[in-house]
Formats: structure tokens, C-alpha cells, sequence
């Protein structure tokens, strides 16, 4: 059942990134589909948090930190967006999960985490696959430049 | 253009999820994180919306649709994730396998429904870049 779940995440989360390519050949606006994506959970987390009624005192900081954060997601989400309009699905998402690594550098530096040689490994993978999908971007817009044809 | 938005997604993108690392260090209760949550959201709707709202924009059916669409996928998704944790698998296995199959899924339907066609470069860096989210979910 576990492993089950694992998958079906897998599946719902590629079909997420399927359908928002999907909204961006509908002619979708892009940041009119960001709004509705992020009210709908806005709006259930607000049913949850009313419902939970969380006892105690939150300190500000939470608030800040969440809107600031909360900022930072849907100017990705409006980025991605923006870049499967003029490049390819795959890469955006893989840009998308690659960023995961952000917080990675950002622990180790703020919280002196552990770096380990697989984190090492992961993050030197991340900035080499980085490099192949910006040369494969410059490849691919010289050789549209000298033959509009193959553009999508 | 498109190297500028990479570097946004990288970087913003990277830190949205941060948040949660913080509250845990500064070890409040768990249920700070539905309160937390609403004001996340309701933080990035805001960013979007307002700029909107000022241009006199309105949101059209295609956009409540697809923004539906997505929402739903995005919790169904997390629902699965938590279900798969708290059914005992690790996060080791949990996350390279939600991560890394959700590109497998995005890579298939771009190559099959959109049509995209990868050059040698683009497609070692999705080899590679794959590689790395899956060793990022184990670590």
C-alpha cells in the first residue's frame, strides 16, 4: 500500500506538471492560472486551520517568514509558467525539482549541517546537468535561428 | 530570457519550501504548520493577484479550470506522499520515487502529447539532472 502511494504521488505530480502544459496550449493566462491554483489550497488550509483552532500563540516570525516564502513559490510557479511557453515541459520541471538543492546549500551554510559525499555527489550532478540543459538551449535556438521551421 | 526565468525558478522555487525547515529548527508545535500553510498560500496568491486586480484583469474559465486541475493533482500528490510515510516506507524511498517518477511522467508526455524533441546536450542534462533530484531525495 505504502510503495502503491509512492507511485500514485509520482503519477499526480507528473500529470501537474502535464497539466499545466496542457493550460499553456489552452492559452491559459499565466498568472490567472497561478491565483487559481493557489486559492483553491488557500482556501482549504484556511478551512483546516479553522477547524484544527491551533491552541497557543504564534509568534509573528511565522507570518513573515510564510508570506515571504509563500511569494517565493508562486514567483516560480509564474516562472515555470512563463518558461514551457518558450521552452521544453521537461526541463522546467526538472529546473523545478532540481531547485531542491537551493535549501540543501542554504542548511549546511545556516544551520551547519552535515555535508556528506552524497550531498556533494547530488549537487555537482545538479550543476553539471545544468550546464548540458543551458548549452542543449543555445543549441537548439542557433539552430532554429537558421531554420525557423523547427521551431514549435 | 529563458536562462533569467531558469535562475528565478532555481532560486525561488529552491527556497519556497524553507519555511518548514525554520519553524522546525525553532522547534514549534506541529499545529503551527496549518496556520503557517494558509498564510503561505494566501502570501503567494496575494503577489499574483494584486498586480491583477490592478490591471483590471479578471480570471477567465480556462484559468479557474486548469487552476482547479492543478490544485487538485498538487494535493493528491501530497495526500499520497504523507500516506506512503506514515505507512512506514522511508523518506529515502518515498521522495526519489515521487520526485523522479513525476519527471519520468512530464518527460513521457512531453515527448508523446507535446511533441518535444530532445537534442544530445538537453538530453544528458535531463539524464544527469534526474540522477541528481533522486540522490537529493536520498540524502
Amino acid at each position: 500500500m505504502g510503495l502503491l502511494c509512492c507511485f500514485l504521488g509520482a503519477i499526480s505530480f507528473g500529470l501537474l506538471g502535464t497539466a499545466l502544459k496542457a493550460a499553456e496550449r489552452s492559452k491559459a493566462d499565466a498568472a490567472g492560472l497561478v491565483v487559481s491554483a493557489y486559492a483553491w489550497p488557500a482556501l482549504l488550509m484556511l478551512v483546516r486551520t479553522l477547524a484544527l483552532r491551533p491552541g497557543g500563540h504564534i509568534p509573528t516570525k511565522v507570518y513573515v517568514i510564510a508570506v515571504i516564502f509563500g511569494i517565493c513559490a508562486a514567483v516560480a510557479s509564474l516562472a515555470f509558467q512563463v518558461s514551457i511557453r518558450i521552452g521544453k515541459v521537461t526541463v522546467g520541471w526538472l529546473m523545478m525539482n532540481l531547485s531542491a538543492g537551493v535549501p540543501v546549500v542554504v542548511s549546511i551554510w545556516m544551520y551547519h549541517e552535515k555535508l556528506t559525499p552524497l550531498k556533494v555527489g547530488a549537487l555537482g550532478l545538479a550543476l553539471v546537468s545544468i550546464f548540458f540543459l543551458s548549452w542543449g538551449q543555445v543549441t537548439e535556438r542557433r539552430a532554429i535561428a537558421g531554420n525557423p521551421s523547427k521551431g514549435e | 530570457m529563458w536562462f533569467l526565468l531558469m535562475l528565478v525558478i532555481l532560486l525561488t522555487n529552491g527556497m519556497s519550501a524553507f519555511g518548514l525547515k525554520m519553524i522546525a529548527a525553532w522547534k514549534l508545535s506541529e499545529t503551527v504548520k496549518y496556520p503557517y500553510l494558509t498564510a503561505w498560500y494566501a502570501g503567494g496568491l496575494a503577489a499574483i493577484a494584486l498586480p491583477m486586480l490592478l490591471k483590471g484583469m479578471r480570471l477567465g474559465k480556462t484559468e479557474i479550470f486548469w487552476g482547479g486541475v492543478a490544485g487538485a493533482l498538487s494535493i493528491g500528490g501530497q495526500i499520497a506522499m504523507a500516506v506512503a510515510l506514515s505507512s512506514g516506507i522511508p523518506g529515502h524511498m518515498v521522495f526519489p520515487i515521487a520526485i523522479g517518477g513525476s519527471i519520468f511522467v512530464v518527460a513521457l508526455a512531453g515527448r508523446l502529447i507535446f511533441g518535444e524533441r530532445m537534442n544530445l546536450p538537453t538530453t544528458l542534462g535531463l539524464a544527469l539532472g534526474f540522477t541528481a533530484v533522486v540522490l537529493l531525495g536520498v540524502s
